[in-house]
């Protein structure tokens, strides 16, 4: 399995995806920047809160998992190397599970940390450092969960994927209680307002239900993308 | 089933949607080279793919040593695959690329096995650049260094010769034959006649899906030479010579075309070419081109599919 893992992380980080989601977190962090230097100290907790959950937590995590994770099988799918993982006498959740681990490797550094530095950057507290590194964590893991699966049987999963955060995780979650509770975002929400002890956001989950949700959806992700895997076309 | 049979198709179908594939395919293959001959999209890599399990069939049953490769994961140490496709692990060498199939493949000493692979197809397993960097035919002899690396009872090569140049072909031809002689089952898919008339092997020719016709190299040969051909003749006087290539028994038609040219069916072309100059001495007739109008691969295929 770390054979596969090695080989998946190797080909997935490239200059061009690297430089594009540092350039994200750049912003992100320039911004946390600007909220230290440009907001008074009292209001800097609320503050930096919004930025982290707005920015860290609706953009930057998002945004790495589907570019990392909906490549790590949908790359080798689309340029027909998959062939050369599937025709090995290996597990198929072998497979799923060193891809679902090469990704979050590359989440640590490219959308968690990055989240994290924002919440110290805006210097909101270490309640608030600590809520951004479990929020941005939990989230990492449903979002890179779900989207390994996507990238495997969706073409252009990174438009298709886009389109999907913008509708779906960043409109249409925010509507209805049904809704927030088939977002990702939405549960992350929740977790990251418990752990900064903040006000809950509307149409909040339990907070039991929010942490137990990235795992259980994490765990259905990569059975289904395990039994795609078993019946796919390898071209 | 025959008694040696490595590979065993049974009545396999494969549809895309409204598109047949592969059509009731049946044929059994033992050790030794056998070559799946056929134009470009009849259907030779859809059924190696079947063969290997990368796709199951809409119909119909393929095993290999008794095994269903698509249901049973451990077949798949038995097969070395080299794809028709060029993409490899980029950013890999082929040390590394090699060395990668040997661990997935469970191999003991993956390193020595990967290098000797390399070895097998004069590859340099030193060679630090990336295969990103190789021309196809490296990245042709990668693939089927990855394939061997396990030393697998099955070999399946799609159109492994592409890419190669004459000398490479001739060693790879060489490599497969040694393969053939240590007992394994090569399968060498191909559309170049000339290619699989060097592997000098057993031909399953398939074309538009189907099984068109098996047997050994010189079988096939001598069914493709007693098809009747068309060829088109260029003469000043086409009505003379076509009665005159009718006379003689030459040919089994002939239709004259336009001021200066004859249609005419043969079902022996050296027969026909021995008489068609004594033809147009004997009537007068400046013959000024001969012209086979059917001699590509492709019309070939058609021919052993209409004869079905």
């Amino acid at each position: 399995m770390s054979d596969i893992y090695r080989l998946i992380l190797r080909t997935q980080l490239n200059r061009g995806r690297a430089a594009a989601l540092l350039a994200i977190a750049a912003v992100g962090m320039l911004l946390a920047f600007a909220v230290r230097v440009t907001v008074s100290a009292s209001d800097r907790p609320e503050a930096a809160y919004s930025l982290v959950d707005g920015f860290g937590l609706g953009l930057l995590v998002p945004t790495t998992a589907l570019v990392f994770a909906s490549t790590a099988l949908g790359d080798p799918a689309e340029d027909r190397t998959l062939v050369y993982l599937w025709l090995r006498p290996i597990p198929r959740w072998q497979i799923t599970v060193a891809s679902l681990a090469a990704s979050l490797s590359i989440a640590v550094p490219f959308a968690i940390v990055p989240t994290v530095i924002m919440a110290l950057l805006a210097d909101g507290g270490i309640d608030l450092v600590g809520a951004s590194l479990g929020a941005a964590a939990a989230a990492s893991l449903a979002y890179c969960s779900i989207f390994l699966g996507f990238g495997l049987v969706v073409r252009r999963a990174l438009v298709w994927g886009l389109t999907y955060l913008l509708i779906w995780e960043g409109f249409v979650a925010r509507s209805g209680t049904t809704a927030t509770r088939l977002s990702v975002l939405g549960y992350a929400r929740t977790l990251f307002a418990d752990l900064a002890g903040q006000a809950p956001p509307t149409l909040a989950s339990s907070t039991s239900v929010a942490i137990a949700a990235p795992f259980v959806i994490g765990a259905a992700a990569i059975a289904l993308t395990t039994w795609l895997l078993c019946r796919i076309d390898v071209a | 089933m025959t008694d040696d049979a490595v590979i065993e198709v049974d009545e396999v179908s494969k549809f895309f949607g409204g598109i047949v594939a592969l059509s009731e395919v049946s044929c059994t293959v033992g050790p030794g080279i056998t070559a799946l001959l056929g134009p470009n999209g009849a259907g030779k890599s859809t059924l190696l793919r079947i063969m290997c399990g990368l796709t199951p069939p809409s119909r119909g049953q393929v095993r290999i040593l008794g095994r269903v490769p698509r249901r049973d994961l451990d077949v798949t140490r038995l097969i070395g695959l080299v794809p028709q496709q060029e993409a490899l692990f980029d950013p890999l060498t082929a040390l590394q690329f090699v060395e990668l199939a040997g661990r997935l493949q469970k191999v003991d000493q993956p390193r020595p096995a990967a290098e000797a692979a390399l070895h097998l197809v004069e590859l340099d397993p030193g060679d630090g650049r990336p295969v990103r960097t190789y021309s196809k035919g490296m990245r042709q002899r990668v693939k089927v260094a990855q394939a061997l690396v396990h030393s697998p009872q099955v070999v399946m090569l799609d159109e492994p010769l592409e890419g190669l140049d004459p000398r490479q072909r001739l060693r790879m031809i060489a490599l497969f034959r040694r393969l053939a002689d240590e007992g394994r089952t090569v399968l060498v898919s191909s559309h170049v006649l000339d290619e699989v008339e060097k592997l000098g092997s057993r031909v399953l020719v398939i074309a538009e899906g189907r099984l068109a016709a098996t047997g050994d190299f010189h079988q096939i040969r001598e069914l493709m030479d007693d098809r009747p051909h068309r060829l088109r003749l260029g003469a000043d006087k086409p009505r003379a010579l076509a009665a005159g290539l009718l006379d003689a028994a030459a040919v089994v038609g002939a239709w004259v075309q336009g001021p200066e040219t004859v249609i005419v069916d043969t079902v022996d072309v050296a027969a026909f070419r021995h008489a068609v100059a004594g033809v147009a001495r004997q009537r007068d007739v400046r013959l000024h081109e001969v012209v086979a109008l059917d001699d590509d691969l492709d019309s070939v295929f058609r021919y052993l599919v209409g004869r079905r």
